[in-house]
């Protein structure tokens, strides 16, 4: 075999026999051939058309995993040098498609099935059913419509998470601390925030918060009684817990920043707010657009604090997606319907992402 | 005994008696104790002479027993067992038991109950534990997907509609009901619970009821909240009412009546409702009160439990609850909210009324009462479609309690059946459950014989609280009118469905409380029609004992 014109170079230029070739073809048909009769037998012997006593997936899973070993030995066998090269990717290739497309492709079937777990008849095959629901659904709606005005109050996050930046980036006293104080939140888990801060700073008897409000005139402090209070509640709980995220992301890019190019701008003339407009924020926008959108993708999976402050309320407002599947799939038993709202809720979120990878790039283009 | 209950006696007994009363106390128990073992046994008085010998292991108020203090009582009441299973009986036999590991008790309990068990018969047992987060999950994975894969299950009563109504479950063989001596359980725990299709699969282990816990210093003569104890849930909120604007007694803040939690709770805030449309909706000739036996039509829009919604809509009404009522779980109403001195009624379980003496935060400690579910002026006859004007009472019996249960794995093999339902009878005997109910054990009392208060007495509890606290318990357990949980498939996807759209409700986002039973009830029909509405009759019927 020749490795000519190859861009990479391979010291042994293979010569394979065509035995050899034919050997390799058999082995990857050969162990194909045996995967996909122990998966027809297995799958003859679940369905009931045969009897043949298999107890788990087991036999289909190690054929599996014999027909990547022949596959991947087959590369070798057949190609030399250069198949030895695809393993370096291919065992890599064999598990993603293992871990994550054959999940997904399994979760497809259950998101068009009606399956609940409670039901004896087991899981059924009904189209689109599940598709009609949701259409139906106003929980998911309203839940959807939640999710716009968190995602939305990122804006607001990532103006006071530059804004901390900036003051961590400037020579200020104690910088160091406060690089780790304003850090800690990010340390902890939102749980743990929806316990101390929710449920006991907030709480609206013994809550401190609630205390000072009383000392300071208010009558009955609340802060989960009215639905734009307690959207608001969480958003800034959550943003608590995520604007050191951003901030640390725009300050590691600040620091990037040569210290020549504000100086030069000040040269020129340039004051405080056109150094930071005409220079600092351009040259910020790759970092502050993967950071927004690294948090967007957080905040799409906003759950945890929602479960455990409100449980989606009062009346729903506060409800986001992923809690809304959450109680319908673990509350609920329902899985079909609630695969079908992930799985939904993911294509939004590919969609939407990728309109906005698409936008941001184009939009921040013409500042260079 | 749930472990808040032991700590709340412990603590309320040494605040009463002082410490050199309690020393004298255990002096005069250890002098009790050397003249029980001097006297020769009889066998008339053996079985009282157990049961009094192992209550004193480790001795009330001597300290968290130990997996030592397990396995001396589990030997100790071997004798059932050996009356029916030879030494070595079991040799090779294993066992696989799934449980909880709640605070450290439930299965590790069993491990120490067991342990002179497996000794006993050769048999060996392994052991799943789990969360209780995780059980409802795995359990429904593991019967969904076809791979029970445990002999023996510790599990509740609601889930008997999931396992023995799929054929899940192995028939209870009549020794083991003669060996437990099943006649002794309270009547609410007695067939048709632990029953399906007239079979018996049940082992009880615990027993599960809502009682009414009220503040003393609310009510009585000159008190704020009136002159006596709402005895009816049209009293419950008059007096709710009444309280507006009024001073607590014992805090100085706002006074407030009873408190409904708001929010929901994994499908468990569900039970809170019940409490309130028992009294109206669970007619004494009808053991239904949810559904309609013959069509599963939910009657949770009828007018009993429309009137049921509508009370807690009055209370939002009037401004009755605390501020941030809204977002009030039952956690919360109990432990943040009554505990804390906020509120002046609750129904819970009953642990909240006993933490009143333990929990840090808690101020009402001297000042609670107990009571059962408060009643009706009227109930609501499903049957007739009208009210009728005459005073009715159903404590819910919510969640039914803990019991063992044996699977179908075993069925083939006709020792390991034998083996797998010795160790369920040794865990439900009557003996070991007396010690269970006095020491915490994570169960509460469920046989008629966990009444004898002199029991309790001897072993060094404080009578009057024992009275107080238990009777409230018992006199709902053995209610003629007991309104019973139905035990189908899925029975929580119904209360977590309920929870979102009352949440919606009490938001106001419907126009009445008719609207909010209508959208609960359109949402159950949907759960029935998905689950098999047919099976799902079969299955209510067979709960309700029809």
């Amino acid at each position: 075999m020749s490795s000519e014109g190859d861009r990479l170079h391979v010291v042994t230029a293979d010569d394979i026999s065509e035995q050899r070739k034919r050997f390799g073809k058999l082995l990857v048909w050969g162990s194909a051939g045996l995967l996909a009769l122990i998966a027809v037998l297995q799958a003859a012997d679940q369905n009931g058309w045969l009897e043949l006593g298999f107890t788990s997936w087991r036999p289909t899973l190690y054929a599996y995993i014999f027909w990547g070993i022949c596959l991947c030995a087959s590369q070798v066998i057949t190609r030399g040098e250069h198949g030895k090269r695809t393993l370096f990717v291919l065992p890599a290739t064999l598990f993603v498609v293992s871990m994550v497309v054959f999940p997904l492709l399994f979760g497809l079937v259950i998101a068009f099935s009606d399956w609940n777990l409670a039901s004896p008849d087991g899981r059924k095959f009904n189209g689109i059913d599940n598709l009609r629901q949701m259409w139906n659904d106003p929980f998911y709606w309203n839940a959807l419509r939640n999710m716009v005005w968190y995602t939305l109050a990122i804006i607001v996050e990532y103006a006071i998470a530059f804004g901390l930046a900036l003051l961590l980036n400037a020579e200020i006293r104690a910088r160091k601390f406060f690089r780790v104080a304003f850090l800690l939140p990010l340390m902890l888990s939102p749980v743990a925030v929806s316990w101390m801060i929710g449920k006991s700073m907030l709480e609206n008897r013994f809550g401190p918060v609630a205390r000072l409000l009383r000392e300071l005139g208010v009558d009955n402090p609340s802060f989960f009684s009215s639905p734009e209070i307690a959207q608001l509640m969480i958003m800034l709980m959550d943003a608590w817990t995520y604007i050191p995220f951003m901030m640390i992301m725009i300050l590691a890019g600040l620091q990037a920043i040569p210290r020549e190019l504000n100086e030069a701008a000040r040269v020129d003339g340039a004051g405080p707010w056109t150094q930071f407009w005409e220079v600092t924020f351009p040259l910020m926008l790759p970092v502050s657009i993967t950071a927004i959108l690294i948090r967007i993708i957080f905040k799409l999976k906003l759950a945890d604090i929602i479960i455990n402050v409100t449980s989606g309320g009062p009346g729903g407002a506060t409800d986001s997606v992923t809690s809304f599947i959450f109680r319908e799939y673990r509350d609920r038993s329902n899985v079909g319907y609630g695969t079908l709202l992930a799985i939904v809720y993911l294509v939004i979120i590919v969609i939407a992402m990728t309109l906005l990878i698409k936008a941001a790039d184009r939009w921040m283009r013409p500042r260079y | 005994m749930k472990v808040s209950d032991y700590n709340t006696i412990m603590h309320r007994q040494l605040n009463r008696r002082g410490l050199l009363k309690g020393a004298a106390s255990v002096g005069a128990i250890a002098a009790v104790s050397s003249v029980t073992t001097a006297v020769p046994f009889s066998a008339a008085h053996a079985q009282s002479d157990l049961r009094a010998q192992i209550l004193k292991i480790p001795g009330v108020g001597q300290g968290s027993p130990t997996d030592a203090d397990w396995q001396k009582v589990g030997e100790m009441c071997l004798g059932p067992t050996k009356e029916r299973v030879a030494e070595g009986e079991f040799e090779g036999v294993e066992l696989t038991f799934m449980g909880l590991n709640n605070q450290n008790l439930h299965n590790f309990l069993f491990r120490g109950f067991l342990k002179p068990w497996e000794a006993y018969t050769g048999a060996k047992i392994n052991w799943v534990d789990l969360a209780q987060a995780d059980y409802n999950p795995r359990l429904q994975q593991a019967i969904a997907t076809g791979t029970v894969d445990f002999d023996i299950i510790e599990m509740g009563a609601p889930f008997e509609g999931d396992t023995a109504g799929k054929g899940l479950l192995d028939e209870m063989p009549e020794w083991v009901e003669e060996q437990i001596d099943a006649e002794d359980l309270v009547s609410y725990l007695k067939p048709p619970v632990g029953t399906w299709d007239g079979k018996k699969y049940r082992v009880t282990i615990d027993g599960d009821c809502h009682t009414f816990a009220y503040r003393t210093d609310y009510f009585g003569d000159g008190a704020i909240g009136g002159a006596s104890v709402p005895k009816t849930w049209q009293d419950v909120n008059a007096a709710s009412k009444a309280l507006i604007g009024k001073e607590d007694p014992l805090t100085g803040l706002p006074a407030h009546g009873y408190l409904d939690p708001l929010k929901g709770w994994g499908g468990f805030g569900f039970y809170f409702l019940e409490n309130r449309a028992a009294a109206y909706a669970k007619h004494p000739d009808d053991p239904a009160w949810l559904f309609d036996p013959d069509t599963m039509k939910p009657r949770v829009n009828n007018p009993a439990w429309v009137q049921a919604i509508q009370d807690v809509l009055d209370l939002i009404e009037a401004g009755a609850y605390p501020a941030d009522q809204i977002n009030a779980d039952p956690g919360t109403t109990g432990f943040q909210q009554f505990l804390a001195g906020t509120g002046s009624m609750l129904m819970w379980w009953g642990d909240i009324g006993s933490s009143a003496r333990t929990s840090d935060t808690s101020v009402v400690g001297d000042v609670v009462g107990f009571g059962i579910n408060p009643g009706s002026d009227r109930v609501y006859n499903s049957k007739s479609g009208a009210w009728e004007e005459t005073y009715n009472e159903a404590p819910n019996m919510a969640y039914l309690g803990w019991g063992v249960y044996v699977t179908k794995r075993v069925s083939g093999d006709e020792k390991k059946r034998k083996a797998a339902w010795s160790a369920a009878a040794h865990l439900g005997g009557k003996d070991i459950s007396l010690w269970m109910s006095a020491y915490p054990s994570g169960f509460q009392p469920y046989r008629n014989s966990h009444f004898q208060f002199d029991e309790w007495e001897a072993a060094g509890y404080d009578r009057a609280y024992i009275e107080d606290y238990l009777g409230s318990n018992a006199d709902s357990y053995n209610h003629p009118n007991a309104a019973i949980e139905p035990r189908i498939p899925g029975i929580f996807q119904y209360y977590s469905v309920a929870e979102d759209e009352l949440a919606k409700g009490y938001a106001g986002q419907y126009g009445s409380a008719q609207e909010i039973g209508d959208a609960i009830a359109a949402a159950w029909e949907k759960i029935t029609d998905q689950i098999g509405r047919d099976n799902q009759i079969k299955l209510y019927k067979a709960s309700l004992g029809l």
